[in-house]
């Protein structure tokens, strides 16, 4: 026993990264060896309901805040809030707080384009890209309030209908910050619904503002990309085009595994240890 | 120009390139697992470069002409009464260049001055209101729904912030039963921590799972690729860096 301690408190730290990386890469070639199956939560769940459950040109704001570094949690979600839009018919507005988050969206409505079922959607018709504004998003929103269309200077038939913000049915923030913070503060002045999608590192500071119901639903991490992702894929969705998330799913399980199983037994060393000296 | 179009498109913009690159670089990154080295550099430097310039480059076409520029041309051209507002705002922005002096650096103080006060005039009561909702919002179940989990809920967020508070009030010995409240204290602030810390794991993993998959869809390049960074990785730490540095020791 003394001997395995030993060789584990020795043990270098490069073993776990290799262990960690097989972990996370190995269930992308084997998926079959990996079944996972996971619950849906009531808060993806309810943003899910809220989109499912508005009209044929109604309209809904993506405030796309996040960039390259944080595509892996939340490109899912958008992808999949965007397309359940279309779907339904649902004009969909997508604003960038961050400038280099814009390349990242037109690349998505770009790659959409070229699945079956939505090769004729139209920039300005069905969606439209409203860029970056220099300034702070607060600003944007009371701008949007007295002119929407004005706000961003752009033309197009979307904007049919639409003449301040409170036409818009829906807002759901995608950030990897504490930035949908300053919506929720401006929500008592302006009474808008919304909800976020953020990455795992941000949901317990989001979690207080569901509680109280600012937040009407909450996509959290991967999981919560995976989980709209079979929300979707449930309501007929082609899974071959929706599982961007679910498929890092099985690496994300496998890794936790791994990781659980090196804090136990870093755990054993350390009682041991401390039994062991006394 | 025809020449470097076709040398563009068969090289930067070549999907068969692009792939190759990006196994290249996450491989490269990767390396610093193992140990700091100059491949693991020089992907940084690339990243930072890359990052700056895209960002200037960017900055430039969708700020600075069409919000700086086009207007103060279109001014120029049809000058009408409203443009002073932005040749105003031009100078006042402008003179947070006079940081750079050392003598003339208070200038730039009255722009300063002025965006604090903005933001506290204007951010301090939205938050307080906000605020203010939240709480309220989170009274009303208890109050309309008193069931026990609803009481139980309460009783944490109340007892559980006083007992945390508790933890770091040092103007009296942790004894009896302040001790006791302060060892509750640091068990639910250990509990929030667990929580952050795991949620930001699943964070840094989902991240790195975006790069695995690159690695899964390419396995050719990947092996071919990883092999190869062995091989120098191996070279460079057996025959060309012999003493180890400062951050070798610090990691390892």
């Amino acid at each position: 026993m003394e001997k395995f301690i030993y060789t584990l408190k020795k043990l270098d730290k490069r073993w776990i990264y290799l262990l960690i990386f097989l972990s996370c890469i190995i269930p992308f070639w084997y998926p079959d060896m990996f079944p996972q199956e996971f619950s849906t939560s009531k808060e993806t769940q309810r943003v899910y309901d809220i989109i499912d459950g508005l009209n044929e040109g109604d309209a809904i704001f993506i405030d796309w805040a996040f960039d390259p570094t944080l595509q892996a949690e939340l490109l899912p979600m958008a992808e999949q809030t965007v397309k359940q839009a279309l779907d339904k018919k649902i004009r969909v507005f997508i604003y960038y707080p961050l400038l280099t988050g814009i390349s990242l969206g037109e690349n998505l409505l770009e790659n959409i384009k070229k699945e079956p079922g939505y090769e004729n959607i139209e920039n300005g018709v069905d969606y439209i890209h409203l860029g970056y504004l220099p300034i702070g998003v607060d600003m944007v929103l009371f701008s949007m309030y007295s002119d929407f269309k004005a706000t961003f200077g752009k033309e197009g038939k979307i904007f049919e209908g639409i003449k301040t913000f409170g036409d818009i049915k829906y807002l759901i923030s995608y950030a990897g910050s504490a930035h949908p913070e300053t919506y929720i503060s401006l929500q008592p002045r302006f009474g808008f619904r919304m909800g976020a999608g953020v990455t795992a590192v941000v949901g317990p500071d989001m979690v207080p503002f569901l509680q109280t119901g600012q937040l009407d639903g909450m996509l959290f991490g991967l999981k919560g990309a995976a989980e709209y992702e079979n929300l979707r894929i449930k309501a007929g969705a082609e899974k071959k085009f929706n599982q961007k998330a679910n498929a890092g799913m099985a690496s994300l399980n496998l890794s936790h595994i791994i990781m659980f199983l090196f804090i136990g037994l870093g755990n054993l060393v350390y009682f041991y240890e401390r039994k062991y000296k006394k | 120009m025809d020449t470097v179009n076709f040398v563009i498109d068969n090289t930067i913009l070549n999907p068969a390139v692009q792939r190759w690159m990006s196994v290249l670089f996450t491989i490269m990154m990767l390396s610093f697992l193992y140990r700091d080295n100059p491949l693991y550099k020089l992907g940084e430097n690339t990243f930072l470069g890359i990052s700056l310039g895209f960002g200037w480059v960017w900055s430039w076409n969708r700020i600075i002409v069409p919000y700086l520029f086009v207007p103060l041309k279109d001014s120029y051209l049809d000058f009408q009464p409203y443009d002073l507002t932005l040749v105003l705002w031009v100078i006042i922005g402008s003179t947070m260049f006079f940081r750079f002096s050392r003598n003339k650096g208070w200038i730039a103080n009255y722009w300063f001055a002025f965006v604090f006060a903005y933001v506290a005039g204007y951010s301090i009561p939205i938050s307080v209101q906000a605020l203010f909702i939240q709480g309220a919002n989170m009274m009303k179940p208890l109050l309309e729904y008193p069931t026990f989990f609803e009481i139980s809920k309460w009783f944490v967020i109340i007892f559980g912030t006083f007992a945390g508070l508790m933890y770091f009030f040092f103007s009296k010995p942790h004894r009896g039963l302040l001790g006791k409240t302060a060892r509750i204290g640091i068990l639910i602030l250990m509990i929030n921590f667990g929580a952050s810390f795991g949620a930001t794991v699943m964070g840094r993993i989902a991240l790195f799972i975006g790069r695995a998959q690159v690695l899964a869809d390419n396995i050719v390049p990947s092996i071919i690729i990883t092999l190869s960074i062995t091989i120098y990785l191996f070279i460079y730490f057996k025959y060309i860096k012999k003493e180890p540095g400062l951050d070798d020791e610090l990691m390892h």
